[in-house]
């Protein structure tokens, strides 16, 4: 097991090497000049050319992402301008090795970006997460339990409608009765624990975890209710059944333990994307997070962001499969890793 | 300079971002200012739907930015006053200054005495030192970016021929002979600052008022970039901690200033705190200040009301929304290497449908048909230039026809998608066939790149969108940067004369304003420039857009203004 994961986390090292390199190409492959974006209007050619070589970008890309390289392990200054290090230390920012960049647009290392930023795509993820995941997978069930009945058509038929409204929507729709109009919940805003306490932490999140858990839990609740049916017609079950094993130890231990593997696949699949920034939630309610944080980055051309989070969310989904690799042999005993 | 309604565009494009001196006025029965005059105290919340690129002032370059920190915490040596009176709002008057300037030398140089008393937030006075510091840092220009810098091309210091800029390269690291250069071209003795230019500048005043390239700024306080969103007042306000670039910040009064400094009248500073709320959607706030309730009724915002809410805007809600007209104009400029022929490029402004334009756009909530694209607070606009309307198609077919040229004409239109934009485009679309052309509509997808591609010299549409905000209220900030074709065109790209216009005579007008000593000479020459365009049809006014913004029921003396760029005037307002 454990030869498998070094493996994979080696495997995993490497693609996230070649994921830097393709957006550092990617970057300056695009129309579009981020020196002219921080030169501004009324920019001449001489003035874009000063500020290309502030930001460090006249160099070749491939000198720019060997700097990055280095930087990762050895750390970095910003800029790198030896004479002005002289003549103004003051403007200098050291970024600490491993130092994945300095956002001259959000004037912090891409590291402290992340620090801010995780607390809140987490939180939401995780609240949104366990809502679905306790939702969906329940309604799902039990529609499969209720098949045919008005039970299983009325829980298909209302989760449906809520995976096929738009997120910005179903988000901008609770913020404006829930919130605005009836007030039963606060205009959200992200408050941390240590700021606001639990409670303020959990009220301000409610809104924005449910416009991302409905839509969710629509499809867990449809896959759910399919993979439970396709698992009590299994042969091994009816012979559960015809042991006279209870029809709840059935569905426990048996039916749902089947049903789960596929679900789990989904779920980390799932979270890791969401952990890496819900984009439209986060923009609709004001959540700082990663996912506010990968549209803003692209349109201020922030290449030291990009490509900070081009590699955590590329790391999100490399960790997430491993574990799920993992626990599908901890679940179903059939699987083994290796 | 590019709108708030094309933020996306404005963000990528060089014609973004920038100040504007803006008409002042109402449209759709709503008033720009009202409430009576309230009294102190109480906290003001401000909310601004997209983050601030810069705080600073030197690089502050947006006209809702510039008017926010005019009147809490950036004083500059001259100021426009609150005033319902579009030219007094746009006249400077003393600030930080005894008065506005005095020049000589055919206004190459300025000179300002500065008041005594004025300080800084820990006490400290405003020193002529602290100016000349301000002044030195966009020479900076890979460390102090994206701000206005004209005075780079103003202050009387040699071009180095390598690099095509001045010898002086700022105050962080600069040779000796730049150093020198720039000590000579700004002198201080005891309190009275001048300013030596290469070449006239008569509006200099108007600039300084209405940009703060120029403002003070505190040498011991500096870190270059790493000081973009710091603010070190001198004005009535302090930020409380520290600028949350995704949140904004709180202020509260500045125990240092001393009104008995500042005789503008324009900084009541009623207040006691504002918080400046960045993050919200446009929809969320017309939710929030429609619904009025607990602290958004003492709210305020510079975000227009989106034209899907305009139908909430009745009753109550209707008395609180303020119609102004913005500093920003649409225009469609021609494309001279592809439409050479004069009379083909006549008739499509005859056959433009501009009331067809401005109503599939929103109608008058949104847009107000333009005449000139020098907007009509700016000095020198000239109200009969261009006709607007729904377009002339029986005198677009007879200028076709003597053009000589095969009907229908073939022609193709780029703007950036979006609903609205194709809605507008149909409407030109629309007028121009009634004319005689055949029209092709180009809506660009992709909005950040949109004024890049339009710069390529090898354009390949024949009318081109394009939006613009003067940078302070004089034409010379207008059509001297958009058609001046010596510093636009290059190989490489269009700069701002996305048509490629070229004239002798216009660049040659232009050269004579800009040698003027005296405004209102320089605004007679824009204004026989502005008529070479108009004659040439180097571009087509379509719009002067619209902000349609709402407050909350507590907010007294509201107003918007041409000294605030038409966004709420933070001098005068006040909360119950």
């Amino acid at each position: 097991m454990l030869a498998y994961i070094v493996r994979r986390l080696f495997a995993g090292g490497i693609l996230l090497v070649a994921m830097s390199m393709i957006t550092f190409i990617l970057f300056f492959a695009i129309p579009s000049d981020p020196a002219q974006f921080a030169c501004g209007k009324n920019c001449s050619l001489a003035q874009r050319a000063q500020v290309r070589k502030g930001l460090g970008y006249d160099k070749p890309v491939a000198v720019q992402w060997e700097n990055f390289a280095v930087g990762v392990f050895k750390g970095r200054d910003y800029p790198d301008d030896k004479s002005l290090a002289k003549s103004a230390p003051q403007l200098i920012a050291h970024c600490a090795a491993p130092c994945l960049g300095y956002s001259r647009v959000n004037l912090q290392t891409v590291t402290q970006e992340f620090k801010q930023r995780i607390p809140v795509s987490a939180s939401l993820a995780l609240a949104a997460f366990l809502m679905w995941i306790i939702g969906g997978i329940g309604l799902g069930a039990l529609a499969a339990v209720w098949k045919g009945t008005i039970i299983d058509r009325g829980v298909v038929g209302i989760s449906l409608v809520f995976y096929a409204f738009p997120t910005f929507f179903v988000g901008l729709f609770l913020l404006k009765y829930l919130a605005i109009k009836w007030q039963v919940f606060p205009v959200p805003s992200y408050i941390s624990i240590a700021d606001g306490g639990l409670w303020n932490w959990f009220v301000n999140l409610i809104l924005p975890a449910l416009t991302l858990a409905l839509f969710y839990m629509a499809g867990y609740v449809r896959m759910t209710r399919a993979f439970v049916l396709e698992s009590m017609s299994e042969d091994y079950l009816r012979t559960a059944k015809a042991k006279g094993l209870a029809p709840r130890k059935i569905l426990y231990k048996h039916t749902m333990r089947a049903a789960l593997t596929p679900l789990v696949t989904m779920a980390g699949l799932d979270l890791a994307g969401l952990l890496g920034g819900a984009v439209i939630t986060e923009s609709v309610f004001n959540y700082n997070g990663l996912g506010k944080l990968v549209v803003d980055s692209v349109i201020t051309f922030d290449l030291p962001t990009v490509v900070g989070l081009v590699l955590l969310l590329g790391a999100f989904v490399i960790v997430a499969n491993i574990i799920v690799d993992i626990l599908y042999a901890l679940i179903d005993p059939r699987v083994r890793v290796g | 300079m590019a709108s708030y309604r094309k933020k996306a565009l404005a963000l990528v494009a060089a014609a973004s971002m920038a100040t504007a001196l803006a008409a002042c006025g109402s449209g759709g029965g709503s008033s720009n200012s009202g409430t009576k005059a309230g009294a102190t105290g109480g906290t003001l919340t401000y909310y601004i739907k997209a983050a601030l690129e810069h705080t600073d002032p030197q690089r502050t370059y947006v006209g809702r930015d510039i008017t926010d920190w005019s009147r809490t915490v950036y004083r500059q040596l001259v100021t426009f006053p609150v005033s319902d009176d579009p030219t007094t709002a746009t006249t400077p008057v003393p600030d930080l200054a005894t008065n506005t300037g005095t020049s000589s030398d055919s206004a190459k140089t300025w000179q300002f005495t500065i008041r005594p008393g004025v300080t800084w937030q820990d006490g400290k006075a405003i020193t002529c030192a602290d100016f000349k510091y301000g002044a030195s840092r966009p020479f900076a220009t890979d460390v102090v970016t994206g701000g206005p810098n004209y005075i780079l091309t103003y202050l009387d210091i040699p071009i180095d021929s390598k690099t095509g800029l001045p010898i002086y390269t700022g105050p962080y690291k600069s040779s000796a002979a730049g150093t020198a250069a720039f000590n000579k071209a700004i002198t201080c003795a005891g309190n009275t600052i001048t300013y030596h230019f290469k070449k006239s500048w008569p509006d200099f005043p108007l600039a300084i008022a209405a940009l703060h390239m120029m403002d003070p700024y505190r040498q011991d306080k500096d870190q270059g970039d790493k000081s973009n969103y710091q603010i070190f007042s001198n004005g009535p306000y302090e930020l409380q901690g520290t600028w949350d670039k995704e949140t904004g910040g709180t202020f509260v009064r500045n125990p240092n200033y001393k009104a008995s400094s500042d005789t503008t009248g324009s900084r009541k500073a009623l207040p006691n705190k504002i918080i400046f709320n960045i993050g919200k959607t446009s929809e969320t706030i017309a939710d929030q200040l429609i619904a009025d309730s607990g602290p958004d009724k003492a709210a305020v915002t510079g975000q227009s009301i989106p034209p899907s809410y305009y139908s909430q805007i009745t009753g109550s809600v209707a008395s609180r929304a303020a119609s102004v007209v913005s500093p920003y104009t649409d225009y469609a400029v021609i494309n001279f290497k592809r439409i050479t022929n004069v009379k083909v490029r006549e008739a499509i402004a005859a056959s433009t449908n501009d009331t067809g334009w401005v109503t599939a756009g929103g109608g008058a909530k949104s847009f107000k048909e333009a005449h000139d694209i020098v907007n009509p607070a700016v000095k020198g606009y000239q109200p009969d230039l261009y006709p607007a309307g729904a377009g002339d198609p029986a005198k677009s077919k007879q200028l076709l026809q003597e053009a000589g040229v095969k009907t229908p004409y073939p022609l193709t239109f780029t703007y950036p998608s979006s609903d609205t934009m194709d809605k507008q485009a149909a409407a030109l679309k629309q007028g121009w066939e009634a004319g005689g052309f055949k029209v092709t509509l180009e809506g660009v997808a992709d909005q950040d790149t949109y004024y890049t591609n339009i710069q390529a010299p090898a354009q390949k549409d024949d009318v081109i969108w394009a939006g613009w905000g003067a940078d302070w209220p004089s034409a010379i900030t207008v059509t001297a940067p958009l058609f001046d074709s010596r510093p636009n065109l290059t190989p490489s790209s269009n700069g701002q004369d996305y048509g490629g216009y070229k004239s002798s005579a216009f660049n040659a007008l232009v050269d004579q304003a800009q040698g003027s000593s005296d405004l209102d000479a320089q605004t007679k020459y824009l204004q026989q420039a502005d008529q070479v365009l108009a004659k040439d049809v180097a571009y087509v006014p379509l719009d002067t857009q619209i902000f349609y913004m709402l407050r909350g029921s507590d907010v007294t003396g509201y107003k918007t203004d041409a000294a605030s760029n038409s966004y709420p005037d933070l001098g005068v307002i006040g909360v119950k």
